[in-house]
C-alpha cells in the first residue's frame, strides 16, 4: 500500500471532487483527507490517498487525462511534497501556490472567463462579441488559455443541453454526429474524418488574437463527455490568422 | 367454413399512429437510462420507457389493430390473458431497454435488446391472439409466424440503434417511426399467418365475462392520453432542464 498527496487544477469546483473521487474509488485506492479551495487560477484540490502500489499508475494516468483537470500533480506522501500539508485551514484566505506548478501566466485568466460565461449561454450561438470582448479583456499571455478554456467550458454546456440524451459514442462518431452539427451553429466548417476546417471564423482573421483556440477547447468540451471517460485533444493544423488558408484541427484521443 | 378477415383503413393507421406515439414517449425516457446517475433513476426510467412501449406501442397497438379487424361476428376478449399480454409486453420491453442501457453500447447487447423486445412484442401478440373469445377456432402458417418475429427483432434493432446513437430530431421521430414499423410489421403479418374456421356457433367457456370492443376502447383510450401526457411531461420536464443547466 501507498500513500500519495495530489493536487489538481480545475477551472471550477462545481462537483470536482466527487468526479475525481470516483476515479480514486475506481483504482481500488480510499480518500483519506481532501481540501478545496479557489483562486484567481481554478480551483486547487489537494487529496491524501492510499492504495495498492500497482494501481498507482492507472490513478495517475486517469486523474492526468481527466477532461476536469488542468494541470495535475502527484508525490509519494512524506517525500518533498508539491503539495501543501492537508493539516492547513480548509478556507485558506491567502491561495498557497505550489512551486512546480506552472507559472501563472500560462493559465487562463478564469475571472474574466467566468465574467463572460454568462453572456454566451444566454446568447449562444451568437456569441462572437463576448469572445472579441474577452480577448481584448486578458493579457496577450493568458489569452489563447482564457479563450481554450471558454471554450471547453461551452463546448460541455453545449453537450449537456443538446447532446447528452444517448449512448456514448466512438470518436469518429461522435465527430459527425455531435461536433460538426454543433460546430456548424458557430461557423461555417468543413468535415474531413478526423479533421475539421472552420471557413469565415471572425476569430481569425488575419492578424486575430487568438487563433483557433476557442474551438479547440469548443471541440475538447464538447466531444470529452461523449467519449468519456477518454479525453479528446484537439491540435490546431493551421491558422487563418496566422497566415494559413484554413484554420485546421485535428482530432485525437 | 373458413371466415374473412375485412380492416377498417382508418383503424390501422390509427393502430401504427398508437405505436408511434407509445415508441416516442418511450424513447424520451429510454435515452436518459445511461444518464441516470443512482439504481433509483435507472428503475424509474426503465419502467417509464418499458411502460410506455410495452403498454402503449405494443399492446395498445395490438388491440387497435384488433378494432380494425372485423371477422363478421362478435370477438371478446379473456381479461386474463389480455392482462398478461400486457405485462409480457411491459417486461419485455424494460429488460430489452436496460439491456441496451447500460454499460457502453455495442452490437452484442444491441441484438440481446433487440431480440428482447422483439420477442415480448411478439410473444404479446400471439397471447393477445389467444385471448380472442369467438365462435371460430384459430390456426397459424408457420412460416409468416417465424417472419413476423424477425420483422419484430430486426426493426426493434433498428429502432434501438436510432435512439441511441443518432442525435438530433431523427434520433426520437426516426426511432419512434422505426419502432412503429417493428410492432405493425410483426402484427400485420403476423394476421397475414392467421386463418380462422368458424366452429359452428361453439363460444368458448367465460364467453359472457370477456372484455367487450367498448371496454377495450376505454382502455386504449386511457393508455393513449396517458401517453400523450408522458410526452408532455418528460418535454416541459427537459426544457426547464436545458434552462437550469449551468456553464
Amino acid at each position: 500500500m501507498v500513500e500519495l498527496e495530489i493536487q489538481v487544477l480545475s477551472d471550477r469546483r462545481e462537483g470536482l471532487l466527487v468526479e475525481l473521487g470516483h476515479v480514486v474509488v475506481a483504482n481500488h485506492f480510499s480518500l483519506l483527507r481532501q481540501r478545496l479551495t479557489q483562486d484567481g487560477r481554478g480551483a486547487c484540490l489537494s487529496m491524501l490517498v492510499r492504495g495498492p502500489d500497482e494501481q498507482r499508475m492507472a490513478l495517475e494516468e486517469m486523474l492526468g487525462t481527466h477532461n476536469r483537470v488542468l494541470s495535475f500533480e502527484a508525490a509519494l506522501a512524506g517525500e518533498a511534497s508539491v503539495v501543501p500539508p492537508l493539516s492547513m485551514p480548509m478556507m485558506s484566505a491567502e491561495p498557497s501556490v505550489p512551486p512546480e506548478l506552472p507559472p501563472p501566466a500560462s493559465l487562463p485568466n478564469v475571472v474574466q472567463v467566468e465574467h463572460v460565461l454568462p453572456m454566451l449561454a444566454q446568447d449562444y450561438p451568437q456569441i462572437y462579441p463576448w469572445l472579441v470582448s474577452l480577448e481584448h479583456s486578458v493579457d496577450e499571455a493568458v489569452r489563447e488559455s482564457s479563450l481554450m478554456l471558454a471554450g471547453r467550458r461551452t463546448g460541455a454546456w453545449v453537450y449537456k443541453r443538446d447532446y447528452a440524451l444517448g449512448a456514448k459514442l466512438g470518436l469518429a462518431e461522435a465527430i459527425r454526429r455531435i461536433g460538426v452539427p454543433a460546430l456548424r451553429q458557430l461557423a461555417d466548417i468543413e468535415h474531413h474524418g478526423v479533421h475539421l476546417h472552420v471557413l469565415n471564423s471572425p476569430l481569425c482573421a488575419p492578424g486575430a488574437r487568438s487563433g483557433c483556440r476557442f474551438y479547440g477547447g469548443y471541440l475538447e468540451g464538447l466531444l470529452g463527455a461523449a467519449v468519456a471517460p477518454r479525453r479528446v485533444f484537439v491540435r490546431q493544423l493551421g491558422c487563418r490568422g496566422a497566415g494559413a488558408a484554413l484554420c485546421s484541427m485535428e482530432i485525437s484521443h | 367454413m373458413s371466415v374473412q378477415l375485412d380492416y377498417n383503413v382508418w383503424l390501422v393507421l390509427l393502430s401504427y399512429a398508437v405505436s408511434v406515439l407509445g415508441a416516442f414517449a418511450a424513447m424520451q425516457a429510454a435515452v436518459a437510462i445511461p444518464l441516470a446517475v443512482t439504481p433509483r433513476q435507472r428503475t424509474a426510467a426503465v419502467a417509464m420507457a418499458g411502460a410506455a412501449m410495452g403498454l402503449g406501442g405494443i399492446w395498445a397497438m395490438h388491440f387497435t389493430a384488433m378494432l380494425a379487424c372485423d371477422i363478421g361476428m362478435e370477438v371478446r376478449y379473456d381479461p386474463a390473458l389480455a392482462a398478461l399480454s400486457a405485462l409480457l409486453a411491459f417486461g419485455a420491453c424494460c429488460g430489452g431497454l436496460m439491456l441496451v442501457g447500460s454499460g457502453r453500447f455495442g452490437w452484442w447487447r444491441l441484438l440481446a435488446a433487440g431480440t428482447c423486445m422483439g420477442l415480448g412484442a411478439a410473444a404479446m401478440h400471439y397471447l393477445g391472439m389467444a385471448a380472442m373469445m369467438m365462435a371460430a377456432d384459430i390456426h397459424y402458417a408457420g412460416k409468416w409466424v417465424v417472419v413476423s418475429v424477425l420483422i419484430a427483432i430486426v426493426a426493434s434493432m433498428a429502432a434501438l440503434w436510432l435512439a441511441f446513437n443518432l442525435r438530433g430530431r431523427l434520433q426520437m421521430i426516426g426511432s419512434a417511426l422505426v419502432m412503429g414499423v417493428a410492432v405493425c410489421g410483426m402484427h400485420y403479418t403476423g394476421m397475414a399467418a392467421v386463418s380462422l374456421h368458424a366452429n359452428g356457433g361453439q363460444l368458448p367457456d367465460g364467453y359472457a365475462q370477456g372484455l367487450r370492443s367498448g371496454n377495450l376502447g376505454e382502455t386504449l383510450f386511457a393508455i393513449v392520453a396517458n401517453l400523450l401526457l408522458l410526452v408532455l411531461g418528460l418535454y416541459c420536464w427537459r426544457q426547464r432542464y436545458r434552462s437550469s443547466l449551468s456553464i
